[in-house]
């Protein structure tokens, strides 16, 4: 008996270890302390300081609102945590502003154009916060009674007594009230709440005071405290949702089933437009807060001139979000155009940015970022193993050397050993080949491939996947 | 000392906010009881088939005509009403005074007027409040 429950206990853990671990998982926040200095080891972060600190005021200036319909350009090479710095802005956001992170090839689908695309990140980057507000009667059941008054079809009679920690009170009920309190299958020592304006019972649980009541409970009680203080209560509750939630919404030709199965499809402008003038006159009512998140644009340069164009455009209306890009071009062509540009963006785009750059991470900080990668990836390493990473990484790249890691361990758990030693991570070097190696190895053998016209030349491969 | 005598007056003006919010909500209940026994009152009076009835005022009791009653409950009911909603919305004014004392954010939407029962029953149907 006992084997079989911790079969069971087992067979859970093993359920939760499969969790993914993604390339950015391990930040957690920006890393700053209170007045916006970036800590030099903190939150996931590493190093980038002055990019942190900088990211740190764009933190300040959304928080305070005052920032809407601005750009922020993070630029730096390969591999010097762009994308590590916006995960940290949005998590330092916190769960209350939108943020939408999507790769600048995101928008070239044929489904819907790329304006709509566009749009439709823009929209989903901005909130609005609203208040449902209603009374509720909430308390434990002390004694329901339902009586039927003599003969055939008589009108029942019902009585309620409902407590809280602080009062009690009798209520008569109705036939209404009597169907929906038999149907809930309220019975004495249940919490429930009932909404003054439409007559809705909601069972919360039972009174942890009736919890010995029975031997055998159903596998769904659930124990919940009684209710403290009036009986008849005001609920409030701020929801935060986005406009695009609401177009969707209000998309005649989906409904609302198109939130869940996740396609969309094109929005008519009229409906924005008439969600624009209602949310405008909720506003003035005082009804709803905007909140005016961030929109996070991996890879800008894959976006293209007209794409640039219409951004300019969006930038400029009120109700604009903050705009992050990140690239890792330096001078290139804008897409769409035989122009060339600093970070393949166009001029009077650029000048509206605020330009962030990230430098190359020092020898330490790899080391630092090693060591918290071998940590969230759940992997015992030795220190002389981490020095040779740390060397891979500054010889090759920072995400060569995280991909060891991982088959690293898989070769450590092989020969049964709880810690990595250099001597596994020599292994996977020789195993898996970093760019530059492969490299070499195609200018090596190049004569024996196929379709070979003798060049083999990395540029010259760039320009054709342009 | 001058420090001294800032924090005690900071700490005095938290603790006297904090206290009158306290007090408030104490208040809420007092007075949600009070509307509780009202109605039950009243509820009784409707069903009782006297043309007069007991009523207790502080240790006395006095015979009063049941309609008489009914309209002083009715009155009072009504007053009961006003003043606790009042105490909710100066409570909201409060609360958000002394987080601003306490140094802490205010709570986000807590000013917001509520939307209308039409467009709450709206909003929930399409699914947007989770």
């Amino acid at each position: 008996m006992a084997s079989i429950a911790a079969a069971q206990v087992q067979e859970v853990r093993s359920i939760t270890r499969i969790e993914r671990i993604g390339a950015h998982s391990h930040i957690r926040g920006l890393g700053l302390d209170d007045s916006l200095e970036p800590r030099a080891v903190s939150q996931g972060m590493v190093g980038q300081k002055m990019a942190r600190k900088a990211a740190g005021v764009v933190l300040q200036m959304i928080r305070e609102g005052k920032i809407a319909g601005r750009a922020v350009l993070l630029a730096g090479q390969p591999g010097t945590g762009k994308t590590a710095i916006a995960m940290g802005l949005a998590q330092a956001l916190g769960p209350d502003t939108p943020f939408t992170s999507m790769a600048g090839s995101e928008i070239y689908s044929l489904e819907m154009s790329k304006t709509e695309a566009l749009t439709q990140a823009i929209r989903k980057s901005i909130g609005i916060r609203i208040k449902e507000e209603s009374e509720i009667i909430e308390g434990e059941v002390v004694e329901v009674v339902i009586e039927r008054a003599a003969g055939t079809g008589g009108a029942r009679v019902g009585r309620l007594t409902l407590k809280t920690t602080d009062m009690e009170t009798n209520y008569d009920m109705g036939t209404k009230m009597i169907d929906s309190l038999l149907k809930e299958k309220v019975q004495a020592g249940d919490v429930i709440t009932i909404d003054k304006a439409t007559g809705k019972i909601n069972k919360l649980g039972r009174s942890f005071a009736r919890a010995r009541d029975y031997d055998a409970t159903g596998q769904q009680a659930r124990f919940v405290q009684c209710p403290e203080g009036e009986l008849q209560k005001r609920k409030e509750v701020v929801h935060t949702v986005t406009l695009h939630e609401v177009d969707v919404i209000n998309s005649r030709t989906h409904g609302f089933l198109a939130l869940f199965s996740g396609d969309t499809g094109e929005i008519k402008s009229e409906i924005r437009e008439q969600i624009n003038s209602k949310v405008a006159e909720w506003r003035e009512e005082g009804k709803a807060e905007m909140i005016p998140g961030v929109l996070f644009v991996d890879e800008a340069h894959m976006l293209d001139i007209e794409c640039f164009s219409f951004l300019n455009r969006a930038l400029e209306s009120e109700t604009a979000p903050i705009v992050i890009m990140a690239t890792n071009r330096g001078i290139t062509r804008i897409r769409g155009t035989n122009y060339k540009s600093p970070h393949g963006i166009p001029l009077d785009l650029l000048d509206r940015m605020i330009i962030v750059p990230t430098s190359p991470y020092s020898h330490q900080e790899l080391k630092e970022i090693l060591n918290i990668r071998c940590e969230e990836e759940d992997c015992q390493m030795s220190a002389d193993a981490l020095t040779v990473l740390t060397r891979v990484a500054t010889e090759t790249s920072l995400r060569y050397a995280i991909q060891l890691i991982t088959t690293a361990s898989l070769v450590a758990k092989r020969r049964k050993a709880s810690e990595v030693s250099m001597e596994d991570v020599k292994k996977v070097y020789s195993l898996f080949l970093d760019e530059h190696r492969s490299e070499q190895f195609l200018k090596e053998y190049q004569d024996e491939f196929m379709f070979d016209d003798g060049a083999g030349d990395a540029p010259q491969l760039m320009e054709v996947t342009q | 000392m001058n420090d001294q005598a800032r924090t005690l007056k900071y700490l005095v003006s938290v603790e006297k906010l904090a206290e009158e919010i306290l007090c408030d909500k104490q208040e809420i209940v007092m007075l949600d009881k009070r509307r509780n026994h009202n109605r039950e009152a009243l509820r009784a009076l409707t069903k009782s088939s006297q043309c007069k009835c007991w009523v207790t005022i502080g240790s006395v009791i006095i015979k009063h005509d049941i309609v008489a009653t009914k309209f002083l409950l009715e009155a009072d009911q009504r007053q009961l009403n006003i003043d606790i909603n009042k105490l909710r919305s100066d409570l909201r004014i409060k609360v958000n005074n002394l987080r601003d004392l306490e140094m802490q954010p205010p709570v986000p939407g807590l000013m917001l007027v509520p939307m209308s029962s039409l467009e709450s029953d709206g909003l929930a149907k399409a699914g947007l409040f989770k």
